[in-house]
């Protein structure tokens, strides 16, 4: 197997709700251009590229055949991945697979959203559009909530059905939610690449509306526009073209379920909270890392969090501490940037979420974290060996991973 | 006085217009659970390899990937495996009253579906609560012919 | 580098498929599995290939996981022609994390939806949508008549083609719009379109779906004796913009090249048996042909009057009938490779080419053959 590594990452200057200065276009030129000034690349030594974002979104489909004029991409095999809100780190996945199988030896990865372009209730509307449509032929009522079928509030519902789940089987409660949501928001703050940047008491949380019990407006993640690019390399390209000091993808794994908040018309068996994906998913990467013991081994997580809730949740479920303990990990500090198991020092989705590019910002944080150029005040002061980097969408049903750490496994 | 190129942006309309599709869906299980709803009954499709009863039934089964098309009946009562409060509806129109939106899965089946429980505060509401559907007094085959739950005191 | 081995594939075309999505998927992927004596377990890694648009719907493969076997399985999507998610399955095995990967593709643009409405999404959404001069049909028109116009050929070339693909078509179980009885009279005498496409000239609208098992060379070994070896891949994508040369493509020439050079050939031309193109206009059949350095620019009457690309010419082009027997979108690059698998294991019954043993399948995407992706595969092992 060849060893890959993530040896720089280019961001957007900033990821806010409305770019009005630039468009889509010129949005994913800055990431793709902060890439190769980063590295000190041109755009001639990419040997292909990966190229994710969630287009209805947007509402334009195959958006790479008209970007790529302006991302310096022309003449390249170029492959796009779209996987919901997974893909971002699909898309960063992609180019690890072209880059191991020998195919390539320098793969550039482009991920991107531009939510103030689109309507993403839309957008996400549209997951189920058929299916919810089939059930009000049937006599659903969508709005009275009464009757079978689905409950109202969008997203925020369904995640309000997990959240509910979580805290039931965890024994969490909801000011630990609150609690979450304010060190995230507080790091964010440190982050010049968040979007929501305030440094934010647990009161502010609990002062915000609630939108379906037990989530908050507090709770839940806004919609950005940004765009992220990283360059992907193998070992023989790390050695030629870099210091060194590069993060590894030392394990790797994706996984699916069902639809588990959607099945209307077939029956939903899965609980959205349950998560099977992501514990096939994150024993794969750990395997292939080589890691026994995720809470010893891994020095920090980036988990992929629409909801604040959530990051105590994928704790458990990725197996970096037993069901039930991540609260308290919480509650003990193990998860402040200064803690054993520092958790979202970016801020996380919850803070930022340009959807294309939100589930590759969690490893290439890891990354920045791992190569301690991390911009802002958000560095984390021990030395990171290893990180672990999770992505999460479909409708509640796909899992990544990726685990990176400071040299390659099999060295 | 020459045009000047300066920094200038603009809005324009693209639509994306799903009401161009023509979906092809399958309505078998909807029909068989909203047929036995007109007589006040619920009925799903269980499979034979690991007994899996899905409310409403697909034609196969997503564990074992066999057709299945055993019909069962299951009971119109069952347990909370979890719920939310809305405050507001889909279009995020606020609610008059909060609503209690709840995962039921119905006893004799084991996958879950959403439905109303009405009667009792919002606070009170828990997951693991045993609820019963109400019926309308004269259903029609129609999802709505149950609705709501009600707590169920066992 | 590992070799990949193509061990299985099957298919549905038709015009309307009279099933859902998920139920055309599921009764697809369960007769293949009982056909290669596997069960979904038995595959690694599933890479489906479907697309928002085409579907309708948001994460197109959230619907789609479950009825072609993932649930609880290692995922992913490609959203772009298929030839490319058959590239990406074969660098996933390379890797050496898996040993064997599904790769389906599927739309349903027969019956759901009208193909060439989710070219007009595909189109830059600040220019060329508000305008609305260009669509689908056009582009290809336009992009028809450069080349038509660049070496002084008469229509009646585009006729001949078409006739040519449409009576293949009409031998292949796998293809639904074939005319056993075409001649280019016929063709010529279809509706007319956009001028000098008629209807005969354009791809079918299908509801189809395609799967292919990948395996790694021990597993391929064992799943079967007849593997076809992926031995090249290249694919690359060209400017948005319609102000380049439309009579030529360079970004099908440089697929080729990266392929070729891959598959270790010096000679495309003379060591390929057979292609299967995705022209999804019969104008774009020779453009993508040329690009691939089989038949001198320009010489399109030449092909069709000396038989070339007939089944028992030098070079069998698109011996299925290619995407105008059938076009499933997306699915449509997985197709092409399906076809060429078929001719490379002896089972392409009436269209067998004699003695094929290696095979090129190309797929594009975008206006004016933007994006092209090419995939030599062979029986012989290299």
């Amino acid at each position: 197997m060849r060893n890959v590594a993530i040896i720089g990452v280019g961001y957007t200057p900033v990821f806010v709700s409305k770019r009005k200065d630039v468009n889509i276009v010129e949005m994913i030129s800055e990431s793709v251009g902060a890439a190769l000034n980063n590295t000190g690349l041109t755009p001639d030594d990419i040997q292909a590229v990966t190229y994710g974002n969630m287009q209805t979104f947007e509402g334009v489909n195959l958006p790479h055949l008209w970007t790529s004029d302006h991302m310096r991409a022309l003449n390249k095999p170029t492959i796009r991945i779209s996987t919901g809100g997974t893909t971002g780190m699909s898309t960063l996945q992609a180019a690890y697979y072209y880059v191991a199988s020998g195919m390539y030896d320098l793969v550039m990865a482009v991920t991107w959203e531009k939510q103030s372009e689109g309507d993403s209730q839309v957008g996400l509307s549209g997951i189920v559009v058929p299916e919810a449509m089939t059930m009000v032929q049937h006599g659903m009522d969508l709005f009275s909530g009464k009757g079978m079928g689905f409950g109202g509030g969008g997203s925020t519902g369904a995640a309000s059905y997990q959240a509910m789940s979580y805290l039931h089987h965890s024994g969490a409660s909801p000011e630990h939610i609150d609690k979450m949501a304010a060190l995230e928001r507080s790091n964010a703050a440190l982050n010049p690449y968040a979007h929501l940047r305030k440094k934010t008491t647990v009161e502010d949380v609990q002062a915000t509306p609630m939108v379906a019990f037990p989530l908050r407006f507090g709770h839940t993640c806004p919609t950005s526009d940004g765009a992220t690019t990283a360059i992907v390399a193998s070992e023989e390209m790390v050695n030629k073209l870099t210091d060194g000091n590069v993060a590894w993808i030392v394990g790797l794994g994706s996984a699916t379920s069902d639809p588990c908040t959607a099945n209307f018309l077939e029956g939903q068996i899965t609980d959205p909270a349950e998560q099977m994906p992501a514990k096939i998913a994150s024993e794969k990467a750990y395997k292939m890392a080589g890691i026994e013991d995720p809470g010893r081994e891994l020095d920090m997580c980036e988990m992929y969090n629409g909801f604040a809730h959530q990051s105590l949740m994928w704790l458990e479920k990725l197996g970096v501490c037993k069901e039930g303990e991540a609260h308290k990990m919480l509650d003990a500090g193990a998860l402040n940037i200064e803690g054993e198991m520092p958790t979202n020092a970016s801020g996380g989705v919850f803070s930022t979420n340009a959807i294309g590019a939100s589930a590759m910002n969690r490893p290439t944080e890891c990354a920045l974290q791992i190569m301690r150029k991390i911009e802002g005040g958000h560095q984390i002061p021990k030395k990171i060996k290893k990180a672990l980097s999770h992505g999460w969408g479909g409708m509640f049903q796909y899992v990544t991973v990726m685990v990176l750490a400071d040299e390659p496994v099999s060295s | 006085m020459a045009f000047e190129m300066g920094p200038e942006t603009r809005q324009v309309q693209g639509m994306w217009d799903i009401s161009t599709y023509r979906y092809r869906m399958e309505g078998g299980g909807v029909r068989l659970l909203t047929e036995a709803m007109k007589e006040k009954r619920i009925k799903g499709v269980r499979c034979n390899e690991c007994g899996m009863v899905y409310v409403p039934g697909p034609t196969y089964c997503r564990k074992c990937f066999v057709d299945i098309d055993e019909v069962v009946e299951v009971e119109d009562r069952g347990t909370v495996m979890s719920y939310c409060v809305e405050l507001a509806d889909v279009r995020g129109n606020p609610r008059e009253t909060p609503l209690i939106s709840a995962m039921i899965e119905l006893d004799g089946a084991d996958s879950w579906f959403v439905g109303a429980v009405v009667g009792i505060e919002p606070e009170e509401a828990s997951v693991g609560m045993r609820v019963k559907a109400v019926w309308a007094e004269n259903p029609v085959g129609s999802l709505s012919d149950i609705e709501y739950f009600e707590v169920l005191e066992e | 580098m590992r070799k990949v081995a193509i061990v299985g594939q099957a298919q549905v075309n038709a015009s309307d498929v009279g099933k859902s999505r998920e139920r055309m998927l599921f009764d697809l992927c369960k007769g293949f599995y009982d056909g290669m004596g596997i069960t979904r377990h038995d595959i690694d890694t599933f890479v489906l290939c479907s697309n928002d648009f085409a579907a309708g719907h948001t994460i197109s493969n959230v619907f789609e996981d479950c009825p072609v076997g993932a649930y609880m399985k290692d995922e992913t999507k490609v959203e772009a022609d298929g030839v490319m998610a058959v590239t990406y399955a074969l660098a996933r095995i390379m890797s050496g994390l898996y040993d064997t990967a599904l790769v389906v593709g599927n739309s349903q643009g027969g019956s759901v939806m009208r193909p060439y409405l989710v070219m007009d999404y595909t189109m830059s959404p600040t220019y060329d949508r508000q305008l609305g001069l260009l669509n689908e049909l056009s582009s290809a028109a336009l992009q028809a008549r450069a080349y038509l116009d660049a070496y002084g050929l008469g229509d009646e070339v585009l006729d001949r083609i078409a006739a040519r693909n449409l009576r293949n078509a009409a031998k292949n179980p796998d293809a639904f719009n074939g005319k056993a009885d075409a001649t280019p009279e016929s063709v010529a005498g279809s509706d007319k379109l956009y001028e000098p496409l008629k209807q005969d000239h354009c791809f079918p609208f299908t509801d189809g779906a395609c799967v292919l098992l990948l395996a790694g060379e021990e597993k391929a070994k064992e799943l079967t004796d007849k593997p076809v070896w992926i031995r090249g891949v290249g694919d690359s994508l060209d400017s948005y913009y319609p102000e380049r040369n439309l009579a030529r493509s360079k970004s099908v020439k440089l697929a080729g090249e990266r392929a070729f050079k891959m598959a270790g050939m010096n000679d495309p031309a003379g060591e390929l048996d057979l292609v299967e193109v995705s022209a999804k206009f019969a104008s774009q059949e020779p453009i993508i042909c040329e690009g691939l350095g089989l038949f001198a620019e320009g010489s399109a009457s030449d092909v069709a009057v000396r038989g070339l690309a007939e089944i028992d010419g030098a070079m069998p082009v698109s011996p299925s009938g290619g995407a105008l027997g059938a076009y499933p979108l997306c699915a449509g690059g997985v197709t092409r490779v399906a076809e060429c698998y078929k001719q490379l294991t002896g089972s392409a019954g009436d269209l067998q080419v004699a003695d094929a043993r290696t095979a090129l399948a190309h797929g594009q995407d975008g206006l004016y053959l933007q994006h092209n992706a090419v995939m030599v595969v062979s029986t012989e092992e290299g």
